[in-house]
């Protein structure tokens, strides 16, 4: 920790803007094609979040401007998807696989077994997202299920992108120079996997007819979400969280705990998306009861963070980077709590089909997920780059996304409720829609903070661009400290 | 090869490959073949005429689904409002639309506007929809749906065949008529098509009391 005060911003006062954080003291001297390549992953997906949310915003601000741009390509029924999909493979996918390109070659002690192969997916990917939106504002869509929009020649060149990285890192995980495969690549190569097969199954055309597509559509949206995000991000942070902290995971028994059940329980809950629904009552009942299976890997999984964190707070306060990390992890546990009451067939009476199930999204797939991510690039990529971001900008980051989170969640949760029960007190339904008003304006209010947060990490993500002159200490071993298979093994890219 | 998931990539892959596509096929692959043996449509029902099918696919295009539900479930909450309780049958007509398109998921998962199992029973007149759909406004004011105005045209005058839509005049266009255009008479068509075949036998349709003309629908 040296030089704190440099970069420091000071009020006219002289006194410090912000808390001083502590700046990163070791500089990685890694393969600097690699760190190109994961800043292309890092950049496109960025563009993705810029666009999709954009897209976002504008639609919260038709809930109370209905003609606010009268267009084909502008109305809400073609622009709901754009955003959905474009958040999901655009921002979200790219962005978490940019750091699984550095942390399995990383715990796996061996270089990337091709760089060129990641290239192709990146193009693959990127290809993808911009045909499918284009597809979307024209009109044309797979089915108009959720997440699964883009026709099979679209998501096709998609699911390519996603094999071809899952044999890339196979490969780079089957040649590893450590005896043990560390748990993040249990997590990270597992995502991979399963959501091939998800992919492939949710498009295969001789299960789709009548109510079986209804049962494949909670298959598949279920687990798009968190067979794919919650693995992946899973598996980066018990690289991040160890490795920001220095110190070791808690348990890693734990951790492989959470990870079976994540994969067996996790699997059988599709259609809790279908509850009351006329798909077959046992699917859901199964469906419920494993929705409350899920309370072990998420207890495990958080439990399992929070007890690493435990002692180290006063690093979390110096760190810009581990806060992010800090809101992912109780995030995780919050959303996914609420998921299993969502599931609840009294609860869902009231929930269900309401806007609680936008908020829900929500604070999972941002305060879950982004947030982990964000907290992975933060830890990253000054390290890779030898830049840092500015911390005032970093902080406003932060905090846009956290307040604006809180807003736009709360006024969902408690609009929804309220809606829920209007519904169920047999009042005229226009009277729900007059309810939800000023909740709709709480709602733009949220995501427009949410916006400027991504736009300040844009900036953020600009100043720590690759290409600068590293300097600094190496950081000459990728540690995750206390698990000896991967002590320093030398030769590692 | 030694038989432990830390050190034995084969294994620990294989493994949840394995593991994913056995549970996939109880929860997912098999449950959807069971409920497609069982698929017929109800007593009563015809199939979608040609253009009421090309109303559909302007549904899914224009995302109606993503605010209207068409699953009415069997809670008083729903079988008040929208008519009886949904059944398999109601749904056993759909299927892939053609090479490219996947079956139309129109059960929904979002209720912002109200469902449309029932539609063309709760709100038979096509003026009605047609208007509603030009500028939903003109006739329910707090309405906050999208207005469709590019599935209409405006003319100077309307030919013998058009379909005028009498749109109130604060919404109307400054000069000539409203005309629906062949995608707006399309989904109008489905929408009117959009009724539930009553099923028999059972105390829990609660079909006639729910099919009340305009019984739910927001005005």
């Amino acid at each position: 920790m040296h030089n704190q005060d440099a970069m420091e911003p000071h009020s006219p006062a002289g006194r410090p803007l912000t808390v001083a954080k502590a700046r990163v003291d070791e500089i990685i001297d890694g393969d600097r094609r690699l760190t190109w390549l994961i800043y292309a992953y890092l950049v496109t997906a960025t563009a993705w979040l810029l666009f999709g949310t954009l897209v976002g915003e504008y639609l919260g601000l038709k809930f109370a401007r209905p003609d606010l741009g009268v267009a084909p390509w502008l109305s809400f029924g073609r622009l709901r998807p754009v955003h959905t999909n474009v958040v999901f493979w655009g921002w979200t996918s790219l962005s978490m696989i940019g750091l699984a390109l550095w942390v399995v070659p990383r715990t796996s002690q061996r270089g990337l077994h091709s760089l060129r192969m990641a290239w192709i997916s990146l193009g693959l990917m990127n290809v993808a997202v911009l045909a499918g939106v284009a597809q979307l504002l024209v009109g044309v869509t797979n089915g108009a299920g959720e997440f699964r929009e883009f026709i099979w020649p679209v998501m096709g060149l998609f699911a390519g992108g996603l094999v071809l990285l899952g044999y890339n890192l196979y490969r780079t995980i089957a040649r590893r120079g450590t005896e043990e495969i560390y748990i993040s690549n249990w997590y990270i190569l597992a995502a991979f996997i399963m959501t091939s097969v998800l992919v492939t199954i949710a498009y295969l055309p001789w299960i789709q007819h009548g109510l079986g597509d209804t049962v494949i559509q909670g298959y598949y949206m279920h687990q798009g979400v968190g067979q794919w995000f919650t693995p992946m991000v899973l598996g980066l942070t018990y690289y991040f969280l160890p490795k920001l902290l220095n110190k070791p995971i808690y348990s890693y028994s734990l951790g492989v705990l959470a990870f079976w059940t994540q994969v067996v329980f996790y699997t059988m809950i599709g259609t809790h998306h279908f509850v009351f629904s006329p798909t077959p009552w046992i699917l859901q009942t199964v469906a419920i009861v494993f929705s409350v299976g899920m309370l072990v890997p998420v207890v495990a999984g958080t439990g399992n963070f929070l007890l690493t964190m435990s002692g180290s707070w006063r690093t979390i306060s110096r760190s810009y980077s581990l806060p992010f990390i800090v809101v992912g992890v109780v995030t995780y546990f919050v959303g996914s709590t609420q998921g299993t009451f969502e599931a609840f067939r009294s609860l869902n009476r009231t929930w269900h089909f309401t806007d609680f199930t936008v908020g829900h999204a929500h604070l999972t797939m941002y305060g879950f997920v982004v947030f982990l991510i964000w907290g992975g690039i933060y830890g990253l990529l000054p390290r890779l780059t030898g830049r840092e971001p500015p911390q005032l900008m970093v902080g406003m980051h932060f905090w846009l996304a956290l307040v604006g989170l809180l807003v736009y969640v709360g006024a969902l949760s408690i609009g929804g409720t309220l809606r829920g029960l209007s519904w169920m007190s047999g009042v005229d339904f226009m009277d729900s829609v007059r309810l939800m008003e000023s909740y709709w304006l709480g709602r733009a209010v949220g995501g427009t903070l949410m916006f400027l947060s991504h736009l300040t990490f844009a900036w953020n993500l600009w100043t720590m661009r690759p290409g600068g002159a590293a300097g600094g200490a190496r950081w000459s071993e990728m540690g995750v400290p206390g698990v000896s298979a991967h002590a320093p093994a030398g030769g590692a890219t | 090869m030694k038989l432990d998931f830390h050190k034995n990539h084969r294994l620990l892959y294989g493994t949840i490959l394995g593991v994913f596509l056995a549970l996939s096929g109880i929860i997912a692959v098999a449950p959807a073949l069971w409920v497609q043996a069982n698929n017929h449509p109800l007593p009563g029902t015809r199939p979608l005429t040609a253009e009421e099918a090309l109303g559909l696919q302007v549904y899914l295009s224009e995302g109606c689904v993503y605010c209207h539900t068409q699953q009415v479930r069997p809670i008083a909450q729903d079988t008040s409002r929208y008519g009886r309780a949904s059944a398999p049958g109601d749904y056993a007509r759909l299927g892939p639309t053609d090479l490219w398109r996947q079956t139309p998921s129109v059960l929904g998962t979002e209720r912002t506007g109200p469902d449309l199992a029932a539609i063309g029973d709760r709100q038979p007149s096509g003026i009605w929809q047609h208007i509603h759909l030009y500028q939903p406004r003109a006739v329910v004011a707090a309405s906050i749906m999208p207005s469709f105005p590019w599935l209409y045209e405006v003319r100077s005058e309307a030919g013998p065949n058009d379909v005028v839509v009498p749109v109130p005049a604060p919404h109307a266009p400054a000069e000539g008529v409203v005309v629906a255009g062949p995608r707006a008479r399309a989904l109008v068509a489905y929408l009117l098509a959009l009724r539930q075949a009553p099923l028999t036998g059972g105390e829990e349709t609660g079909g006639e009391e729910a099919a009340r003309p305009g019984a739910g629908v927001g005005r």
